[in-house]
């Protein structure tokens, strides 16, 4: 569907208020349909095993989305879309996407469950604040790690020149700018000029001003656009849309599922989650992001997390030709052990469910560049050691994992980590011999527990 | 007519059920009865409130339940308060709390929850809703005479918004009138400290902690 016919629907669709879209319109729904279609969670498993309650969790996934539509928050209109045009949109997913150019252009594919074929790899700071003075030394010390495939997120510049930006700000304008910039010399240093860029910069609608052929983000990297839990959608998602849709950048369209909201359950939400997938690509989403929230833990490797990733990611893996991808946030922070079992546990259920894979970040950083490419390279590892792992031959991983982080989930009580140039000697970018220390440790852990590293 | 703890059984039973309709009825029973409607608030609709947010915090249940269970105790705790106002009686609250997410931020949810729950034990709160620019949240914390600012950002960019409230409450020399917390996914206590906040907290339990606490120490 074209985005003028979805811009049109957000000023005409049915006047509804908020409420009652996401109480009357979702949640109700969302948890008949889980029930209809029998989906739940035991209270045990980690890594879903039923391809039959991945199919069935697809389909309710969709009578949802045909049910609920779109909500428009701004104009508080619901975008309705009937089944003939989802399910045309859904036959119309071409399931690979090019991103980047010359020798650093790379393809994303759709992903089937325990699919052999390597998961692409999304790593970056990951929106973590980062000083400005650190921008540009972080993001090539990431860029430089060929395992990466995207540069992800270069991170928040929550300051420029010692002053803290105002969304919407002419400041916010010309950090997006120095944001285009920084991470065009960022991937440039890294020798990697071409290397595609997930934008994400700022709110504002000033993020279109680090869009420069020559200095920015260019056409050919993936732009960023998150929905709002539950499948709602605001005019600051719009107008990126309107742009990026105008001048063809890869659209990469991120969604929150929280657990414990108006989806309920973990299956409740896994329901949820597969509308959300949908109204993703309705709204011209080439590469879909899931990033499940939590209630109470606030991260995405407590259990009901790595269930409902699994789940949702095998719904649309096995019935669908949509790209997805999936978030890796962590209690435990960088530089400890602990954000390394984390975003291994999730790394081996979500890529073995038929994800590709964005991350790792720590849910709560702690200060400015709490960041560590060599960690990233390590998430990366464990993510193409899994393609191809079975479901089964993962789950006592992630059990084992699991059991080594999970008296350590509040994130107030989580390793509290260290910052970028704490973890690197920022003279020649390479890990210290402690950060060191710790990945190789770890790997020699993971190695141990069965995941194919070499 | 039914007796007290059969009209208290069946308030209880409205906010287990989430069912505002049987709220109301049971409340205007009450208040036909001639009850203490004090009593009845506590008896009837407080201590299952309660016990609702604490199966939320265990994730025995889920946002929707909780705010149809909070919907339901405003419905019947309305009908009380009307009738206890016009005997001249006024229903006790901890504290006034007027609570939004600022400028900017259109993020919902996890306000909404601070709201429920701070009502669920004993705030009077008053939701401004998102996007609330600092001048309206003061004019309403005015208005409202409330003792509590709640301030909710989920963007770090959205923060800032959290320090010019605290600021402008400054520059009308009424910053010591109100208790301000902030929370939200990227605010930390080092930002609380740093923009002079009186509180932080993690989640929606917290907050209630925090100002049981404070409002308990500013109460005696």
């Amino acid at each position: 569907m074209n985005f003028k016919e979805i811009a049109k629907r957000c000023e005409t669709g049915p006047l509804t208020e908020s409420k009652d879209f996401l109480m009357k319109t979702v949640a109700a729904p969302a948890m008949k349909l889980a029930k209809e279609y029998a989906i739940a969670w035991d209270g045990k498993t980690f890594v879903n095993l039923d391809d039959d309650l991945a199919d069935r969790c697809f389909q309710a996934g969709r009578e949802l989305f045909i049910h609920s539509g779109l909500y428009s928050m701004n104009s508080n209109r619901v975008v309705q879309f009937s089944e003939r045009e989802v399910d045309e949109a859904l036959r119309a997913v071409r399931g690979q996407v090019q991103m980047g150019a010359g020798k650093d252009r790379v393809t994303i594919h759709h992903r089937g469950v325990e699919d052999p074929r390597a998961p692409f790899i999304f790593c970056g700071p990951f929106n973590a604040n980062v000083h400005e003075d650190m921008f540009v030394r972080l993001n090539e010390a990431f860029s430089r790690e060929r395992i990466v495939d995207c540069l992800f997120f270069p991170g928040y510049l929550n300051e420029v020149d010692g002053q803290l930006i105002r969304p919407n700000s002419a400041l916010a304008t010309r950090m997006a700018i120095l944001y285009g910039q920084w991470s065009r010399e960022a991937v440039r240093r890294a020798g990697r000029p071409d290397m595609p860029i997930a934008g994400h910069a700022v709110m504002a609608p000033g993020e279109i001003a680090c869009t420069n052929e020559a200095w920015g983000l260019r056409s050919t990297d993936p732009r960023a656009m998150v929905l709002i839990s539950e499948l709602q959608v605001d005019d600051v998602t719009m107008t990126r849309l309107a742009y990026y849709t105008a001048i063809g950048c890869p659209i990469y369209m991120a969604f929150t599922p929280l657990i414990g909201g108006y989806g309920g359950s973990p299956a409740g939400t896994a329901v949820v989650a597969v509308a959300s997938f949908i109204a993703s690509i309705m709204l011209g989403g080439e590469i879909v992001h899931i990033g499940p929230q939590h209630m109470k833990y606030k991260q995405q490797t407590n259990q009901h997390s790595l269930f409902l990733s699994s789940l949702a990611n095998q719904a649309i893996a096995r019935n669908s030709q949509i790209i997805a991808t999936t978030s890796h946030t962590t209690s435990g922070r960088p530089g400890s052990a602990q954000y390394a079992y984390e975003f291994s546990a999730l790394a081996l259920a979500s890529v073995t469910s038929g994800s590709n894979v964005s991350g790792p970040r720590p849910a709560e950083p702690l200060g400015n560049n709490n960041v560590s490419p060599l960690m990233g390279v390590l998430f990366a590892e464990v993510a193409r050691a899994a393609a191809g792992m079975s479901r089964a031959a993962a789950t006592p991983i992630v059990e084992a994992l699991y059991d080594k982080y999970k008296d350590h989930l509040d994130l107030e009580n989580a390793p509290k980590g260290q910052p970028f140039e704490e973890l690197y000697d920022l003279g020649t970018l390479e890990p210290t011999a402690e950060h060191r220390a710790v990945y190789d440790q770890v790997k020699e852990e993971l190695v141990a527990l069965g995941v194919p590293l070499h | 007519m039914a007796d007290a703890e059969q009209i208290y059984e069946a308030m209880r039973k409205s906010i287990e059920t989430y069912d505002s309709d049987a709220a109301v009825a049971a409340s205007e029973e009450a208040v036909a009865a001639g009850l203490d409607l004090l009593e009845a608030v506590e008896k009837g609709f407080a201590n299952p409130i309660r016990e609702l947010g604490e199966a939320f915090d265990r994730m025995e249940i889920f946002l929707p339940e909780l705010t149809l269970g909070a919907d339901a105790m405003k419905a019947g705790v309305a009908v009380l308060e009307k009738a206890l106002n016009e005997q001249g009686g006024k229903l006790e609250t901890k504290a006034t709390v007027v609570i939004g997410t600022v400028e900017g931020d259109i993020h919902d949810i996890g306000k909404s929850v601070v709201g429920t729950l701070l009502q669920a034990n004993g705030y009077e709160v008053h939701d401004l809703g998102v996007e609330v620019p600092a001048t309206r949240i003061i004019e309403a914390a005015e208005s409202h005479e409330a003792n509590v600012i709640a301030l909710s950002a989920l963007l770090s960019t959205t923060m800032l918004y959290q320090r010019d409230v605290i600021e402008l409450l400054k520059n009308r020399g009424i910053r010591d009138k109100y208790f301000v917390i902030v929370g939200g996914a990227p605010v930390t206590q080092a930002w609380a400290d740093e923009i002079g906040a009186d509180g932080f907290a993690h989640d929606a339990f917290e907050a209630v902690g925090l100002l049981d606490g404070a409002m308990g120490g500013r109460n005696s």
